[in-house]
């Protein structure tokens, strides 16, 4: 067998790495649907042999999905699956559609290239599909198991047939599959150059020992930073939509040696509504991963080598590993909240060095119907909130926690659906104060031109997103439906089809983010700086950061120092975390 | 008569002195005075001048490339810029696009920069347009008037006015533009459908802003060269670099200077297509490495691609640029190993300040330089004598990584050159296959001082022959200038089904662009016989997110119908992704180019010689290592190469300004025109 150096493994996974980005470049200039290519909702993947991830996103599923084909891969051959009970979760909801493709290079299985992007609709009662009511996934549209879309390179037309008779957007899911599919040829493409290049004994080795590298890397974290003590975390989803909830999700970590141990014994049970998240065991040592080597190599290529080190216990039944056939659409809320309680539990023993809670979601906004000239609309918008208070400095405001997602344009959303956006800013003081201060909310005012329906998913609209180190909490979401009389009627952060007319509108309003850090320590001129930007008001700079300002805005040095001596005073000794008014929330509830 | 192009960049000012008539040209060079850029550009014109001995009077004209603009935004030297957006949207940069990178939890070390508008200078207006350009709400005048007035009192030295769907019906934008000219004249103005009348308002109002911030700065600079050459009584005319590689007034340049973000880089394009066409190569793939970052760029049939978008710092700007694609990947980028054990080498940069190791200013890090050195590539002394390089402080810095790898020197300083290449590689891809292009059909065009040396790697890399190393690689973008045309967009945001369109309307709304076309070269005093004017449709599948840009020709809607636009972007659509649809197709914008010829650029020929090139050979015992082991490479003194020399690799061709590296196995040939064309075997 060839030996390799480590330097030619370094050109590989920087060759590894240029596809990876061909992959997505193809996907979001050909697919259709708005969130894959105007918010960038997808994940590519490329795999070894046997299916272990070498370079991508979100952690191997592939060997799950292979077994179910008894007559093996060949040339040619693509797989298209959308339902997680069946890939292990790699795909978590129904609107989640995969592809996989296997490469051969001289008739030689080399590795599998996938990726996955979140369709706009695929039927079932709701348009976009994510029914706030279902209660099993039967009610949450068509679900694909693993099948051929091509059988050695001959398009199955039946299953085409079928997708386009199921969806409400025929030609968009069309456009997107096919987007998935030249995006998954793109990297076919150029893995069998690098075996051309290389050789496949050379490439082989060359991804053992990237494999071989996030090991010794993980190994290396794992020793030096987690307890051998078990800490837990818990927090929150406010509901289920069907009026249960809230639902606990509760993490407890420790190490024994080089492994490292993630139990979820303690989350509450699976709910009737679709809120479950089928959390996949690949997906989530991924993001174990993330979370810590990102710190240490951010060159790295994210690969399963370090997987053997991780251990993850998810009770059946729970919130987190529901029993088929649990509804799964709205599983977003468990999936975003999943990395507060991961970043919560590694901040038990060092607070000052982890994140605060953001606003923990990714809510939805979702709007259909008819337009005037009788064409049907169907828009999905994901918003985005306050991004916590950090170790490095302030909490983002009205930003994206999940990468590289982006907001669509006001005038695209005008000049393609029936409605009018009448602000769209930040909420001032809704980032929790800290000496970085939380980010704050998103607020969006639209005005509706045609009559439709409305769907809202969201969450964080009871339980605040916690602040950290001595910050505060952040504040909580909301919605407001004012008829065009001016009667105004909240919304809970999880309905569905709510009928609107034109004329009416609809306030959307996510969560903000706690903050880091004792906010009357954070400098008098970044406040009054915040104040002076809208971002904060001049009664929070006085009641949160001991802040006073003049008239004209400037610090009133003398006053600040006194009010500050005083409120150092009356706290006394801070707490780790903040939790807002959880504690009286969950007496209520 | 003469024309001169100068090229101003952070070390020195190029000079390239072209006689019209017989199309020779001369170049030398000048300190850069980075305070005022005018007073270098000033004495290097005399420079040229006294050394040719020609008199200030015979020069026609002068084609300046300026980076006044991009420093003012990478040094954060604007000016002091107020916003008016539409009441509701104030946010509307601070928000930005929500965008945080990848992967997940990289959000946490995410440094975002401030905006060039800070909010505290933002005021919203009372109006609103709808994105069918109605007036939905009137614009309150007396608000807006107080508001610019308060803007006013603290300082605001430029002012934007952008507001939402503005690029359908840019009235009120106008209203609000007298109105802050009404209350002072003096304080630049500029509105946001003059720079940019295209939707999706946040890359509308950035582009807007970025031009507000850098206008008083481009403006004095203006101003300046036009005193100085008063003063000099010079009369030529004076044209500025666009980002696109076209030409600009001074006017023009001072009311719209975010079109000339990226004019030096530019030049070098233009050069390389040039220099590609006449050396007998249409599709040149050009890359241009230099101490801390390589821009590859990608010229197909004899014209270099112009993109829509690109970034300068972090904020992506939208106005027409030749296509760029940069990575910070040069000579000055740092070697270095991190816990997993593998070998990186940037995007962290020694810079020129220490510089590389082997500059002996206190570098001690191994850079790619160093890695050059090491391997005997780079010999250690230069031609022209000015630095000696330090082959031991070399030896030592790549040690470090050595030790690390638990590899040999030499090993890893293979590396260090092999993974720098192949990130370049990458960059490769994405400006040729990314976009549909083989970059096996294009040849390969090293500019910059470190590309000749990575270029031979890279081309067998991409499988792009011939290499081509141009007579001057250093001073290209100058060479680029002399080839630059006059040349301007008009275009408007025009989002229509085909289906719902008819022949008639599309063509009188791009004759309406054409018309304007016509009127700005009148303006910028090109002859009738001189005028190109060229029209794009910028067309999609309906509703997809990205649209292409396609050129059309008048005649042929006429006689074929839109379904020729239809077939058009199919093709193009199938070429780039592998599928087209059965889908509606719509417009999204049309614009018209406007194209003024100048004298093309001739360059002289040369004698042709014998293929041996032995005369030209300097060391002949020089040795440097490849696969494992070290090989006899002779160096050659390029001053001293003919047309039809051949030289065979492994070989060092040394220069004032550049090395050139050929691999072993492949062979240089010099043409008439005095490039080094390297080609595979024999």
């Amino acid at each position: 067998m060839a030996r390799i150096d480590s330097i030619t493994v370094d050109i590989i996974e920087n060759a590894l790495k240029n596809i990876k980005e061909e992959m997505d470049v193809t996907l979001f200039r050909s697919a259709m649907s708005p969130v894959i290519r105007e918010q960038h909702d997808c994940f590519p993947m490329i795999t070894d042999a046997e299916g272990k991830m070498v370079v991508g996103n979100f952690g191997s599923h592939i060997p799950e999905v292979i077994k179910q084909f008894p007559e093996g891969m060949h040339d040619g051959d693509v797989i298209f699956v959308s339902d997680p009970y069946s890939c292990g979760g790699s795909v978590s909801h129904v609107n989640d559609w995969m592809i996989i493709l296997p490469i051969f290079h001289k008739e030689k299985l080399v590795g599998y290239s996938s990726m996955f992007g979140h369709v706009i609709d695929v039927g079932g009662p709701v348009p976009s599909s994510m029914p706030v009511t279902a209660t099993s996934i039967f009610g949450e549209g068509i679900r694909f198991p693993p099948v051929k879309l091509y059988d050695k390179g001959v398009l199955n037309e039946a299953i085409i047939k079928i997708i386009k008779a199921n969806t409400r957007t025929p030609l968009e899911n069309y456009s997107d599959l096919m987007a998935l599919v030249a995006s998954c040829r793109t990297a076919e493409k150029r893995v069998k150059e690098l075996c051309e290049r290389f050789g496949t004994d050379f490439y082989f080795e060359a991804l053992d020992a990237l494999l071989n590298r996030t090991e010794k890397m993980m190994r290396h974290l794992i020793t030096n930073f987690l307890p051998t003590e078990p800490v837990s975390f818990e927090d929150y989803i406010d509901d289920d939509g069907l009026g249960n909830g809230p639902f606990k999700m509760k993490l407890t970590m420790w190490r024994e040696g080089e492994h490292a141990y993630f139990d979820w014994t303690g989350t509450d049970k699976q709910s009737p509504g679709p809120i479950n998240y089928y959390l996949s065991e690949p997906m989530f040592k991924m993001f174990i991963g993330s979370f810590l080597i990102s710190v240490f190599d951010p060159a790295i290529n994210f690969n399963d080598g370090f997987y053997d080190l991780l251990h993850i216990e998810t009770p059946e039944g729970t919130l987190m590993r529901p029993k088929s056939p649990a509804a799964l659409g709205c599983r977003t809320h468990a999936l975003s909240r999943l990395f507060d309680v991961l970043s919560g539990v590694l901040a038990i023993n060092s607070p000052e060095s982890s994140p605060a809670a953001g606003y923990g979601t990714s809510p939805y906004f979702i709007f259909s119907g008819q337009d005037e000239e009788g064409r049907s609309f169907n828009l999905m918008e994901v918003m985005y909130g306050g991004l916590p208070g950090r170790p490095i400095g302030d909490g983002l405001d009205g930003h994206s926690w999940w990468p590289a997602f982006v907001n669509i344009p006001t005038e695209y959303l005008e000049t393609y659906y029936p409605l009018m956006v009448n602000y769209y800013k930040t909420g001032t003081d809704s980032g929790g104060a800290g000496k970085h201060r939380g980010g704050n909310c998103n607020e969006k005012l639209y005005t509706i031109l045609a009559s439709g329906q409305v769907s809202i998913h969201d969450d964080r609209e009871k339980i605040q997103p916690w602040g950290i180190n001595g910050g505060e909490a952040g504040s909580s979401s909301s919605k407001l439906l004012i008829k065009k009389d001016g009667t105004q009627i909240r919304l809970s952060s999880k309905v569905d089809n709510v009928d609107v007319e034109k004329g009416d509108q609809i306030l959307f309003i996510t969560g903000g983010s706690g903050g880091w850090g004792n906010p009357i320590e954070r400098n008098p001129n970044l406040v009054k700086l915040d104040v002076a930007r809208g971002l904060v008001s001049k009664e929070k700079a006085l009641n949160s950061y001991g802040v006073l300002l003049g008239e004209d805005l400037e610090v009133e040095i003398e006053e600040t120092e006194s009010i500050r001596a005083k409120m150092r005073e009356k706290v006394g000794e801070l707490q780790s975390f903040n939790f807002g008014d959880r504690d009286q929330t969950l007496v209520k509830l | 008569m003469y024309r001169v192009a100068v090229d101003v960049g952070g070390t020195f000012t190029d000079i390239v002195l072209q006689n019209e008539k017989t199309g020779e040209i001369y170049g030398t060079k000048t300190p850069s005075t980075t305070n005022d850029q005018s007073i270098g550009l000033m004495s290097g014109i005399k420079k040229v001048c006294e050394e040719r001995n020609v008199s200030l009077e015979e020069i026609r004209s002068i084609i300046h490339g300026t980076t006044v603009a991009t420093n003012a935004v990478l040094e954060e030297k604007g000016a002091k810029v107020g916003l008016i957006t539409t009441e509701g949207f104030e946010q509307i940069l601070h928000v930005a696009r929500s965008w945080t990178p990848a992967p997940i939890s990289a959000w946490m070390g995410f440094h975002k920069p401030e905006p060039l508008a800070d909010l505290i200078f933002t005021r919203g207006a009372k109006e609103r347009i709808t994105a069918q350009g109605d007036v939905h709400a009137e614009l309150d005048e007396s608000d807006v008037r107080e508001k610019i007035t308060e803007l006013y009192e603290t300082g605001v030295e430029s002012l934007t006015i952008s507001l939402l769907n503005s690029y359908a019906n840019p009235s009120h934008e106008r209203k609000i533009q007298d109105i802050a000219l009404s209350i002072n004249p003096a304080i630049p103005v500029t509105i946001s459908y003059d720079i940019l009348p295209e939707f999706r308002e946040y890359e509308r109002t950035l582009t807007t802003v970025m031009n507000s911030y850098v206008r008083p700065p481009m403006q004095r600079y203006l101003t300046n060269i036009e005193s100085k050459l008063k003063n000099e009584k010079v009369k030529s005319r004076v044209s500025i670099v666009r980002s696109d590689g076209g030409l600009m007034s001074i006017a023009a340049a001072s009311s719209r200077p975010v079109h000339t973000m990226l004019s030096g880089p530019s030049g070098g394009v233009t050069a390389s297509a040039m220099i590609g066409v006449q050396a007998g190569y249409q599709n040149v793939i050009s890359f241009d490495m230099g101490g801390t970052s390589t821009d590859v760029s990608l010229t197909h049939a004899g014209n270099p691609k112009v993109s829509r978008e690109t970034k300068i710092g972090v904020f992506p700007v939208k106005a027409p640029s030749l296509e760029v694609e940069s990575i910070g990947a040069g000579g000055g980028s740092i070697a270095h190993v991190p816990l997993t054990g593998a070998l990186r080498v940037g995007p962290q940069s020694a810079g020129s300040t220490p510089g590389p190791a082997c500059y002996g200013r206190g570098g001690t890090e191994p850079t790619v330089t160093d890695a050059n050195v090491v391997l005997g590539y780079l010999p250690p002394s230069l031609v022209g004598g000015e630095m000696r390089l330090d082959v031991e402080a070399s030896i030592a810095a790549v040690n470090t990584i050595a030790e690390k790898l638990g590899v040999d020197v030499y090993t890893a300083a293979k590396g260090i050159y092999e993974i720098v290449n192949e990130n370049m590689y990458g960059a490769i891809r994405v400006v040729s296959v990314e976009k549909g292009y083989d970059p096996r059909e294009f040849s390969l065009l090293a500019l910059g001082g470190a590309g000749p040396l990575h270029a031979n790697a890279l081309g067998k890399l991409s499988s792009s022959f011939p290499v081509i190393i141009p007579p001057m690689p250093g001073v290209l973008s100058a060479l680029g200038f002399l080839q630059s045309v006059i040349r301007n967009e008009f275009s408007k945001t025009f989002i229509n089904l085909l289906s719902a369109l008819d022949e008639k309307t599309v063509i009188d709304e791009l004759k309406e662009l054409g018309d304007n076309c016509k009127e700005w070269l009148t303006e910028e005093g090109v002859p009738e016989q001189q005028r190109t004017i060229k029209h794009e449709v910028d067309v999609r599948y309906y509703r997809q997110g990205h649209e292409i840009p396609i050129e059309v020709w008048l005649e042929e809607i006429q006689e074929k119908g839109l379904v020729s636009i239809k077939e058009r972007f199919d093709s193009i659509h199938e070429k780039t992704y592998g599928f087209k649809m059965d889908s509606e197709v719509e417009i999204v914008n049309i614009r018209a180019v406007a194209l003024g010829e100048v004298k093309a650029l001739k360059l002289p020929t040369n004698e042709v010689g014998s293929e041996d090139a032995s005369d030209a050979i300097v060391d002949i015992n020089h040795k440097a290592y490849f696969e494992k082991e070290f090989l006899n490479t002779p160096i050659y003194a390029r001053e001293l190469l003919k047309p039809n020399n051949k030289i065979y690799g492994p070989a060092i061709i040394i220069q004032k300004d550049s090395t050139t590296l050929v691999m072993p196995g492949n062979v240089g040939v010099v043409d008439q025109y005095m490039n080094l064309l390297i080609k595979e075997g024999e």
